[in-house]
């Protein structure tokens, strides 16, 4: 009789160590069920190199999609992302760090060399992407990022209505998780902590 | 002792010069725009302390060009700025300008305008009141 118990057991415990880890609360990012894949894009970055798909890989990233000429939110959503990168400084697992990719929904006065000079303020390490609008399109259609331009005083002087919420790439370079707004870095941060932890485990 | 006193009272209430105290401001300040950026924000709380209501119509100010009223919204997850004509404040209310909704809107200067400068702001209200604001230039998230 307890010959027939303990394969039974072994069996349960088997099933327990299989069964998949199950997906973390979060207080306010929204994973989603199955990481999207991006289809590859042809963009620059703020030292004129060629920034694409690949680039997005190797890291996690947290990006934003804004433009310079933005006085009120872009600066405050850059600020609350220097706030994150700062409370998850001290975690010195490996691979852990995420990065900051501010991607410009104004690719016509947000050259390479604008971002390069604006970018480094918020952090040293942020990295800033702007190219071709076409490219920017795609990138964005694929990621629910909406844009457009709305008139300003004057022609040159328009304003860029844009998407306020901050994607997380996991570091396959794949669209894993959203953080609509008011954003919170304590939440942001114990979340992105919350999703990396679950990705590891789920692998 | 007593001049930082004083200098901490115009700090922090920069309440300055008003024709009427019925219009307060306070917290006035500007934020510290990052190098090569264009536009710059300012946000202050206006108090109406007065019985009658009054409408902020026109701000100028002798370090920007262009003053101009905007207000920023979240629409399903879009963020949107959008130009005010005027700013009502009805009274004994008060209207907060701060990130992420009201806000005033100036082109960035030539010279680059640092943490802890002191800019001049000239608000006039539909009633022809005028008031003057002294905003300190700070960097905040």
């Amino acid at each position: 009789m307890k010959l027939h118990i303990i394969p039974m057991l072994l069996l349960a415990v088997l099933l327990s160590a299989c069964s998949p880890p199950q997906p973390p609360q979060l207080q306010q990012g929204t994973l989603l069920p199955d990481a999207k894949v991006i289809a590859d894009f042809q963009l620059t970055d703020q030292n004129g190199k060629p920034f694409t798909r690949k680039n997005l890989a190797g890291k996690w990233s947290f990006a934003f999609f804004g433009y310079t000429h933005c006085p009120d939110v872009c600066p405050t959503s850059l600020s609350m992302l220097a706030q994150v990168m700062k409370k998850l400084e001290p975690d010195k697992t490996p691979g852990a760090k995420p990065r900051v990719v501010f991607f410009s929904v104004d690719p016509e006065r947000d050259t390479p060399e604008v971002l390069a000079q604006y970018l480094p303020y918020f952090n040293p390490d942020f990295v800033g992407v702007t190219g071709d609008p076409q490219q920017i399109l795609q990138l964005t259609r694929q990621l629910g990022i909406l844009y457009g331009k709305s008139p300003g005083e004057s022609t040159d002087d328009y304003l860029v209505d844009h998407s306020a919420s901050i994607i997380l790439f996991d570091p396959d370079g794949n669209f894993r998780a959203l953080f609509g707004t008011p954003h919170d870095p304590d939440r942001i941060a114990q979340d992105f902590v919350s999703i990396r932890n679950y990705y590891e485990a789920s692998r | 002792m007593k001049s930082f006193l004083v200098s901490l009272l115009l700090y922090s209430w920069t309440l300055l010069a008003c024709a009427d105290p019925a219009i307060q401001v306070e917290n006035a300040w500007v934020r510290e725009a990052p190098p090569g950026a264009q536009m710059m924000a300012a946000y202050m709380t206006l108090k109406n302390t007065g019985s009658s209501d009054v409408t902020l119509e026109n701000i100028t100010s002798p370090a920007f060009r262009m003053v101009m009223l905007h207000k920023s919204v979240i629409v399903d997850g879009v963020a949107r700025m959008s130009h005010q004509d005027s700013l009502p404040i009805p009274a004994g209310t008060s209207v907060a300008l701060e990130p992420g909704s009201f806000h005033l809107m100036m082109p960035a200067p030539e010279q680059r305008l640092h943490s802890g400068d002191q800019v001049e702001f000239n608000l006039r209200f539909a009633d022809g009141r005028t008031v003057q604001v002294q905003a300190t230039v700070r960097k905040k998230p």
